[in-house]
C-alpha cells in the first residue's frame, strides 16, 4: 500500500497545462427498457470461478498472512443471534488474518437479502479456487449450510488497513443466496439512501442517515437491475438479483456484501489517520438476520 | 511511509503550487474522546463529527476565484446548495461536465463519467472511531494522504479543512491500468483543489447564504 509522490508532483506540475479524462454525458433522462430476466438455472460451465470466486486475479499473488488473531482471554458476550453461525473473525489457519470485531458497526440495516443466505468463503468452500478436495462444486450442500463464516480478511492482494499482516485481505462478506441458482434471488437495500454509483458489476448504495454508511452490492446480474443511479431506495427495497457478474470473469454465485465509512483511528506506526475505509459487516449480518427470522419487517 | 524524505519533498511541492491555504494542517482529525473498544453484539457505535476548518475553506473557496463554480456549472444546485461542507473538485472541466451531485448535507458524493469507468470524489465530516486495539496497516503522506486497491478501482483518502475528502477511481476492464496501480488516483487527488461551497457551507462559514 505504498502511495508513490512521484506521479502526484508530476500531475501537480502538469494540471494547469492540460485536461487528461475523457468523459461521456450521463445517461439521458428516462430509464431504457430492460430485457426479461432470463429463468434461473443452475451454474453452467462458464460459471466455474477461474478467480477462486472471490474477486481475487489468479496472476496476483496473495501475500503471506498471519494466522488468525488469537481470541480474548475474556470471552465476548453472547450475541443476540440464536442460528448457526461462527465467531467473527474466525478464519481458519492459513486462510488469511481474519479481523476480531465485536462491534456492530450497522446495528440498524436491513439482511440485504430478500430470503435466507448463506455467508461464506467463494475460495475456501467447494468448488471455489482453494476449495476442499473432492468437493469441487459450487452447489455442493456445504456452501448451503449453517453455519456462517465470517469472510471479512480473509487472505486476498486487495488492500484492507484493518487486516493485521499485509494490510491486505478481503474487503467484504460474500454471502451465497438461498439456493445455487442465479438470477432468482433478490438483494435488497440495507439502509434508505441513494444509489450513487452503477458500475459493470457493482451497486454502490450511501445510507441517508448518518455516519452515511456506504453500502457495495458486486455480482447481481446486472441487466436486471431494478435501480438505477441517482435513485433514492427504501430499506428492503429490491435491488437487484443476486448472480455471478463479473465484467466478463467468471465467479460464483454470490453477493460480495461491502461496508464503508470514514473512520479514525491509528496506524500501526501510531499515527493519527482518518480515511474512508472497509468495515467488517459480519455481526452487523448477524443481528439484521436474526431480525429477519424473528419475524421484523424491513421496509 | 518508506520514505520521509521524498513526502517531505511532495508536500513542497503541493503546498507551493496548491497554496498553503489549501493544506490543512496535514494532522488527521482523530475525535477525542473516542470510546474504549467495546465487546458484544449489540455495541453502540459513537460517531464524533469533524469540526471543519472553514477560515481554510474560505481561504480555498479565494484561491479558486471563478474556478470552483465554472467547474461546478453542471451539478444540480440544489445539491450544491444543500451540502455543509466544502467541495472539492478537480482542474479538470472533461471530468465534471456531466458529474452527478448526492447530497446528505454532511456528505456528499459525486460520481463522474471517464471512459471505461467512473470516478468518484466524496467529502464528509461523519467518521466512526476505530478500536484503539486495532491499529491500522496503511501509510500515510500529506494531509493524511492514503491509498487502497479495491477490487475494481483505487481509493484515495485525505483531510483539508478539517474534511475527510475520498477520490475513488472504478474501472470496468479488470487490466485498466488506472485501476492496477495509484498514478492514475494520485494524479487526480493532485488536481482535486477547486472549492466550491453552496448556501449551506457559506452559512457555516460565515459567509452568508
Amino acid at each position: 500500500m505504498r502511495v508513490s509522490p512521484i506521479p502526484l508532483i508530476a500531475v501537480l506540475l502538469l494540471a494547469p497545462l492540460a485536461g487528461c479524462d475523457d468523459t461521456t454525458k450521463p445517461p439521458p433522462a428516462g430509464e431504457a427498457p430492460k430485457p426479461p430476466s432470463p429463468e434461473p438455472g443452475p451454474p453452467k460451465a462458464d460459471d466455474a470461478p477461474a478467480d477462486g470466486g472471490a474477486e481475487q486475479p489468479a496472476s496476483e499473488p496473495i501475500p503471506p498472512s498471519p494466522d488468525p488473531a488469537a481470541q480474548p482471554a475474556d470471552p465476548p458476550g453472547p450475541t443476540s443471534a440464536s442460528f448457526d453461525h461462527a465467531p467473527a473473525g474466525a478464519i481458519p489457519p492459513g486462510q488469511g488474518p481474519g479481523y476480531l470485531d465485536r462491534t456492530v458497526w450497522s446495528p440498524n440495516m436491513c439482511w440485504p437479502l430478500a430470503e435466507a443466505g448463506f455467508p461464506n468463503s467463494q475460495v475456501y468452500g467447494p468448488g471455489g479456487g482453494s476449495g476442499p478436495a473432492g468437493h469441487p462444486n459450487q452447489c455442493d450442500s456445504l456452501n448451503y449450510s449453517l453455519p456462517w463464516h465470517d469472510t471479512f480478511c480473509e487472505a486476498r492482494s486487495r488492500s484492507n488497513p484493518l487486516c493485521a499482516g499485509s494490510g491486505t485481505g478481503h474487503q467484504g462478506q460474500d454471502i451465497r443466496p438461498a439456493t445455487c441458482k442465479k438470477n432468482e434471488h433478490w438483494a435488497v437495500a440495507a439502509e434508505a439512501g441513494t444509489i450513487t454509483d452503477i458500475g459493470t458489476y457493482t451497486v454502490t448504495l450511501v445510507a441517508k442517515a448518518a455516519p452515511h454508511y456506504t453500502y457495495r452490492y458486486l455480482h447481481m446480474q446486472m441487466s436486471t437491475l431494478a435501480v438505477k443511479e441517482g435513485d433514492q431506495v427504501a430499506r428492503g427495497q429490491n435491488l437487484g438479483k443476486v448472480s455471478n457478474d463479473f465484467g466478463g470473469t467468471p465467479t460464483t454465485i454470490h453477493l460480495h456484501f461491502e461496508l464503508r465509512a470514514g473512520v479514525s483511528g491509528m496506524t500501526t506506526d501510531g499515527k493519527p489517520v482518518t480515511l474512508h475505509t472497509f468495515l467488517p459487516p459480519y455481526l452487523s449480518l448477524a443481528e439484521a438476520y436474526q431480525r429477519k427470522l424473528n419475524g421484523q419487517t424491513c421496509g | 511511509m518508506r520514505d520521509g524524505r521524498r513526502w517531505v519533498t511532495t508536500a513542497a511541492v503541493v503546498a507551493v503550487i496548491a497554496g498553503a491555504a489549501l493544506i490543512s494542517k496535514g494532522e488527521a482529525q482523530t475525535p477525542p474522546g473516542a470510546p474504549p473498544f467495546r465487546f458484544g453484539i449489540a455495541a453502540v457505535v459513537a460517531r464524533p463529527r469533524i469540526t471543519v476548518e472553514w477560515q481554510a475553506a474560505v481561504g480555498g473557496l479565494r484561491q479558486s476565484a471563478n474556478v470552483g463554480e465554472s467547474l461546478a456549472a453542471n451539478l444540480d444546485r440544489a445539491q450544491v446548495d444543500a451540502t455543509a461542507v466544502p467541495i472539492l473538485l478537480p482542474r479538470d472541466p472533461k471530468l465534471t461536465a456531466g458529474a452527478r451531485l448526492y447530497s446528505f448535507g454532511d456528505y456528499y458524493t459525486i460520481t463522474a463519467n471517464t471512459a471505461g469507468g467512473r470516478v468518484s470524489l466524496s467529502g464528509t465530516t461523519a467518521t466512526v472511531p476505530l478500536p484503539a486495539a486495532k491499529p491500522l496497516k496503511v501509510e500515510t503522506g500529506p494531509e493524511g494522504l492514503t491509498v487502497q486497491r479495491t477490487v475494481d478501482g483505487q481509493l484515495a483518502s485525505f483531510v483539508r479543512f478539517g474534511v475527510l475528502y475520498t477520490v475513488e477511481i472504478r474501472c470496468d476492464a479488470p487490466g485498466d491500468p488506472r485501476c492496477h496501480d495509484d498514478n492514475y488516483v494520485l494524479g487526480l487527488v493532485g488536481k482535486t483543489t477547486a472549492v466550491v461551497m453552496g448556501k449551506a457551507a457559506r452559512q457555516a462559514a460565515g459567509l452568508g447564504g
